[in-house]
């Protein structure tokens, strides 16, 4: 599986942006200027001395977008991790449990579902004192849903296959069954769940730190554009100071889900034209592949 | 179908119970009281005595937790959301009325139009696989889709309304036209829509795109899609009526959960434009402490949502034999 | 569906303005709620009511420092200073016609009498009674001699009796469709994104006001004000704009015009002089000379302010100055690292290796400054601070608060270094109220409503006291002259730099705006009752052409 990942074009391309700008937020802090100083006048043009220019404040517009990935992307990856720990124990509890323990998980999941993100996230984030730990909290506790509902259909058609049902047959403790029959089928749809729900912490946190809900004395992406727009860069015509954060977002968002469309492509063969059929490990498709005359 | 549609409505009436009494207790949990909030938002040009008058004025009690509860359902019960602060003295049904058609318009558009676009999109894709469209559109619309939705609207305003002076930037309709049933304010409407709206859609295509894409590219491969092709039906009328009609089903399933993401997307949206919807009442609820007023707001968008998601309901019960 | 779209957009007409019609932003609100009542703070009150459709009878005019008969044709005290007595105009009409009379005014302060929480000034706490001798006479007795107690008083909007007396509760009624005496009395257009307000048939100011009316759309956000204003929509504004010359002077230099003067409240940096070593003046005064209040000013400030006085008095105040006190206050008032590096080593504060101060007893010196997290301009201002400290070796952690976190630690004392705002009004009374007066200090833990950093002052009550029972300003300045004198030598909190007035207007369509070179009244209408004085002056364009 990791060898078709790595061939097939898409995920390739997003696997190198992702890195590239994961190696920035790492290095790049210890190779650009203090980005809280103030340094020259502010709302400079891109030049020699500030490649991105100058914010509305005078302080590098490059140093902030590189510091603020960092803060950020962790914020973001913690949660992904998170929101995928709760999604599994909640979906997989549900999956593989059944039963009135489904019913009532499924019922919780559903309800977090269908509750509106966003109003929900603000009227949390009001009242929390602002900061990276807000941030993970909120995104946390708004985000989980989505990847249980995911998780507990592939547990739920995982643990009706015959392997797992031999398994319990034979008096296998569930513990073993989770870790070695289950786990292994799920490990895709994790990682692929992980890559959404990092995707969806990135937007969501500079949404919120957009409004104002973050702690705006921190540099992150969300602030860089909340002061951004404080400064009216788009009145003053300064591009520069909204542009690189911005196209930071899209690049990460859009590097991370062309790596989810790769891991789809590989297992679930059926989304590419050309490739070939059936990776050993991987749940089969509902229906056997039927290629269409004008694939 | 009865049935089915009795017990989906008992769900979100629990789904609309959890809303409530997270409301209730998230703002009890948290330090600060909205009197000393607004007197401070004046300055210094308030005298400090003038706090004690306006804690009197909203009625701050100090009633056990539970009591407080059950006197917060029985007014929420009549539509009572309380009295906002920052309209002191408006009450919150009031001041969400006066926007809440607004932002349902807008995400209304948005979510249609991006649904439709998205849908035939993926599916022609779908049908001319590895084709121009089919690998083209993906990458470019799950690229533009990547952006935070305000920073295209942003842009957006700043090309399309202020450099170019093409569209208005501000309001949901010009400030001179009396609004009711005649064409200058229908067009006024439209004209200032057109932006908030274009930006949604644009960042919501990429989505509907790929997920119709990918359904499509399973049912093309049904078996009673090969039969159609061998019984030498038109390929417009296998694409439409077989593949696409069948491949739409779990689509309109989706429609429902993405009202919420549209909601939360107009939201920001609206606070680039000064659309006078939701949006921009909730920041200023925020940034005013405005805790009768976040909260109505919220209960409306969620009910909006869960009520918009039992309409999907009722649809996906007509479309589907299955739920019969 | 696009031939249709734009079938339909060629029908939509341009929008004009009427030529009369001044378009005003003063409010940012998302929506607009109907809501006339000019007893009720600002917040929930449409601006203009308490200046403009409604009005007071004095009005203390900022720009030129004296009161200006409006309602009240004369005003003066008795002369044991317990009593006010106005003389009010007998050719005031409501604008439903009935007599404008004193009743109408013993009405008024009724009802703060009777509806404590309407009573924002806290009048009742200082007035013994109000009456009426005749239909044009009013009697303000007081409980003890209070002179700052004028400007509350005068400043009340005075409301029609036979109105208010049908009212079943006066702090909530939104009061639709007003009945005044303002220029500004008529509701023509009232929608949740535009109101539009028209001229009081029956004012009292004959031929007042020149333009017909004014139109109020509503704009949510700060950026989309600027864009409005910058676009030339608008015709009177008091909206912070950043860049100003570039952004919106130079789009039409001849018709653009703003003026920001340095007359809003001045902002501090408090010290909790509870907590050592900010109990110590000289330390005070060190972290002061610590301070490069230009920077501050250019980075949180965009430049449109200055660094404070030493008196701790914005421009509003200048006439109060005492130059000698602004002698001894420059002294820890200008920046001067060295200065204060020095004062800190005398202090017993010494510099070690790692760059921080420690004391005798091995402790560093580290002190937190507190802000609130959504106000950019304080949240610059502390960054600046922080960093000023940070080099005269103070460790010094910028700790920002959402609001009323913040607000709640600064009432109770629970802070190092805290930004704040100080009192403001026609007098530096407050203002030297807030930063001395011993009453007002409160046990930490306690919330204190003024005097946060909870200094208390030996002399300031008894000189507070003397500036309430003068009734004459000399002694008045006699006693301001003392407080600033206490405030230079003893240092309980830092001024860092006054608050500008924002205000812009355009002369494309209207003329006759207060301006630098004509500063007859303040500009900026987020100021009150000033405004007042603004709409029956500005007139349109082509009416002065015609008079000329």
């Amino acid at each position: 599986m990791i060898r078709g990942f790595l061939t097939n074009k898409k995920a390739l391309a997003g696997l190198v942006v992702v890195c590239a700008i994961a190696l920035t937020a790492l290095i790049g802090p210890f190779l650009v200027q203090d980005p809280t100083a103030f340094l020259a006048r502010p709302l400079l043009p891109p030049n020699w001395d500030h490649w991105l220019g100058t914010t509305g404040q005078g302080q590098d517009v490059l140093a902030q977008t590189v510091v603020g990935a960092r803060l950020t992307l962790t914020v973001a990856v913690a949660t992904g991790i998170a929101v995928v720990g709760l999604g599994a124990l909640a979906g997989g509890a549900a999956g593989y449990l059944g039963g009135r323990w489904d019913d009532g998980l499924s019922l919780l999941i559903n309800v977090f579902l269908v509750l509106p993100g966003l109003p929900l996230m603000v009227v949390i984030a009001a009242w929390l004192p602002p900061g990276p730990l807000t941030m993970f909290a909120v995104l946390s506790l708004t985000g989980w849903a989505w990847q249980a509902r995911v998780i507990r259909a592939q547990v739920l058609s995982i643990a009706k296959r015959d392997f797992v049902a031999a398994a319990r047959v034979t008096g296998e403790s569930s513990l073993r069954i989770v870790a070695v029959e289950i786990l292994p089928n799920l490990a895709s749809l994790l990682v692929s769940s992980f890559i959404g729900a990092t995707v969806y912490a990135i937007g969501a946190q500079v949404g919120l730190e957009f409004l104002g809900l973050g702690d705006v004395s921190a540099v992150t992406w969300g602030t860089n554009l909340y002061w951004a727009s404080n400064d009216a860069a788009l009145l003053t015509g300064s591009w520069w100071t909204f542009a690189p954060t911005g196209l930071g977002v899209a690049l990460v968002g859009f590097g991370l889900t062309l790596v989810n469309f790769g891991i789809d492509e590989v297992t679930n063969p059926r989304l590419t034209a050309q490739r070939a059929v059936g990776k050993p490990g991987q749940p089969p498709g509902p229906t056997p592949v039927l290629r269409s005359s004008n694939g | 179908m009865t049935r089915y549609l009795l017990r989906r409505a008992g769900f979100y009436a629990l789904a609309a119970w959890v809303a409530l009494t997270l409301n209730f207790l998230v703002p009890r949990l948290m330090p600060g009281d909205p009197a000393s909030v607004m007197f401070a938002r004046f300055q210094g040009e308030l005298d400090p005595e003038a706090i004690d008058a306006l804690r009197e004025t909203f009625g701050l009690t100090d009633a056990p937790l539970w009591q407080q509860y059950f006197s917060y359902l029985a007014h929420v019960a009549q539509g009572d959301f309380g009295t906002s602060v920052v309209y002191f003295p408006a009450p919150v049904s009031e001041v969400i009325g006066s926007g809440l058609m607004w932002t349902v318009f807008l995400a209304g558009i948005a979510v249609v139009l991006a649904f439709v676009i998205g849908s035939t999109l993926g599916a022609l894709s779908a049908w001319w696989r590895g084709g121009f469209l089919d690998s083209l559109a993906p990458p470019i619309l799950s690229f533009i889709g990547a952006f935070p939705y305000f920073w295209l609207a942003m842009a957006a305003a700043w090309l399309f309304g202020f450099e170019l002076g093409w569209f208005p930037v501000r309001h949901a309709y010009g400030l001179d036209i009396e609004p009711g049933f005649h064409l200058a304010f229908f067009g006024s409407v439209l004209k200032h829509a057109f932006l908030p709206a274009l930006t949604m859609v644009v960042v919501a295509l990429g989505g509907w795109l790929l997920s119709m894409r990918n359904v499509m590219l399973g049912t093309l491969g049904e078996d009673f899609v090969n039969y159609a092709q061998a019984r030498g039906l038109s390929k417009r009328r296998i694409l439409v009526h077989y593949a696409a009609r069948n491949a739409l089903l779990p689509n309109v399933a989706g429609f429902g959960m993405a009202l919420g993401f549209v909601l939360s997307g107009a939201l920001l949206t609206e606070i680039v434009f000064s659309y006078p919807g939701q949006g921009y009442l909730l920041i200023q609820a925020v940034r005013g402490q405005d805790y009768p007023l976040m909260q109505g707001i919220f209960l409306t968008i969620t009910f909006a949502v869960l009520g918009a998601n039992w309409l999907v309901d009722l649809l996906t019960a007509l479309l589907d034999p299955r739920t019969r | 569906m696009f031939p249709l779209l734009f079938t339909l957009l060629g029908c939509a007409p341009a929008p004009k303005a009427d030529p009369g019609v001044v378009t005003v932003l003063q409010e940012q609100q998302a929506t607009w709620i109907r809501n006339f009542n000019p007893l009720l703070t600002t917040g929930g009150t449409r601006w203009p009511t308490r200046s403009g459709i409604y009005e007071p009878l004095l009005i203390f005019n900022g720009a030129t420092g004296e009161w200006t008969p409006w309602l009240a044709e004369a005003w003066s005290w008795s002369d044991d200073g317990m009593a006010l007595t106005f003389d009010l105009r007998d050719d005031v009409l409501w604008s439903d016609g009935e007599t404008f009379a004193a009743d109408d005014v013993v009405a008024t302060f009724h009802l703060l009498r009777d509806n404590s929480s309407l009573d924002l000034g806290g009048l009742w706490g200082f007035v013994e009674s109000v009456e009426a001798p005749d239909a044009d006479t009013v009697v303000v007795s007081f409980q003890r001699r209070y002179s700052p107690g004028l400007a509350d008083i005068a400043h009340q909007p005075i409301v029609p009796e036979h109105i208010w007396s049908q009212v079943e509760d006066p702090s909530t009624w939104a009061n639709p469709d007003p009945v005044a005496t303002g220029p500004f009395t008529e509701i023509n257009v009232f929608r949740s994104q535009v109101f539009e307000l028209g001229k009081n048939p029956n004012y009292w100011q004959e031929g007042l006001p020149h333009v017909d009316a004014l139109r109020f759309p509503a704009v949510g956000s700060n950026e989309q004000a600027a864009w409005s204003i910058v676009q030339g929509e608008v015709d009177w504004a008091g909206t912070f704009i950043p860049a100003i010359e570039r952004v919106y002077v130079g789009r039409d230099p001849e018709h653009h015009k703003y003026w920001f003067p340095q007359t809003g409240g001045m902002v501090f940096l408090y010290p909790n002089t509870t907590k050592p070593p900010l109990d110590n003046a000289d330390v005070r005064k060190a972290l002061s000379m610590a301070l490069d209040r230009e920077l501050i000013v250019n980075v949180a400030m965009y430049g449109y302010t200055q660094p404070a006085n030493p008196t701790g008095m914005s421009d509003s105040y200048a006439d109060w100055r005492d130059p000698a006190a602004e002698a001894i206050g420059a002294e820890w008032m200008t920046y001067n690292p060295e200065g204060a590096a020095a004062a800190l080593d005398a202090a017993g504060w010494t510099l070690r290796d790692d760059g921080v101060r420690y004391n005798s007893a091995g402790e560093p010196l580290e002190l937190s400054l507190s802000v609130v997290s959504g106000w950019s301009d304080w949240v610059r201002a502390a960054q600046v601070a922080s960093r000023n400290l940070e080099a005269v070796g103070v460790r010094c952690n910028v700790k920002s608060r959402d609001f009323s976190a913040w607000f709640d630690s600064l009432g109770r004392g629970d802070f190092d270094l805290s930004i704040a705002w100080s009192e403001e009004g026609s007098t530096p009374y407050g203002l030297y109220k807030g930063l001395l007066s011993a009453k007002a200090v409160e046990p930490v833990g306690e919330p204190a409503i003024r005097n946060w950093h909870r200094y208390p002052d030996p002399n300031a009550d008894a000189l507070l006291a003397a500036f309430e029972d003068a009734t004459e300003e000399a002694l008045q300045h006699q006693a301001i002259n003392a407080l600033q004198m206490r405030f230079v030598t003893e240092a309980p909190a830092l001024p860092l730099f006054p608050n500008p007035s924002w205000g812009e207007y355009n002369t494309t369509r209207f003329v006759g705006w207060p301006s630098a070179d004509n500063p007859y009244a303040r500009l900026s209408p987020n100021l009150t009752p000033d405004p007042l004085l603004v709409m029956t002056r500005i007139m349109p364009r082509e009416n002065r052409v015609a008079t000329q």
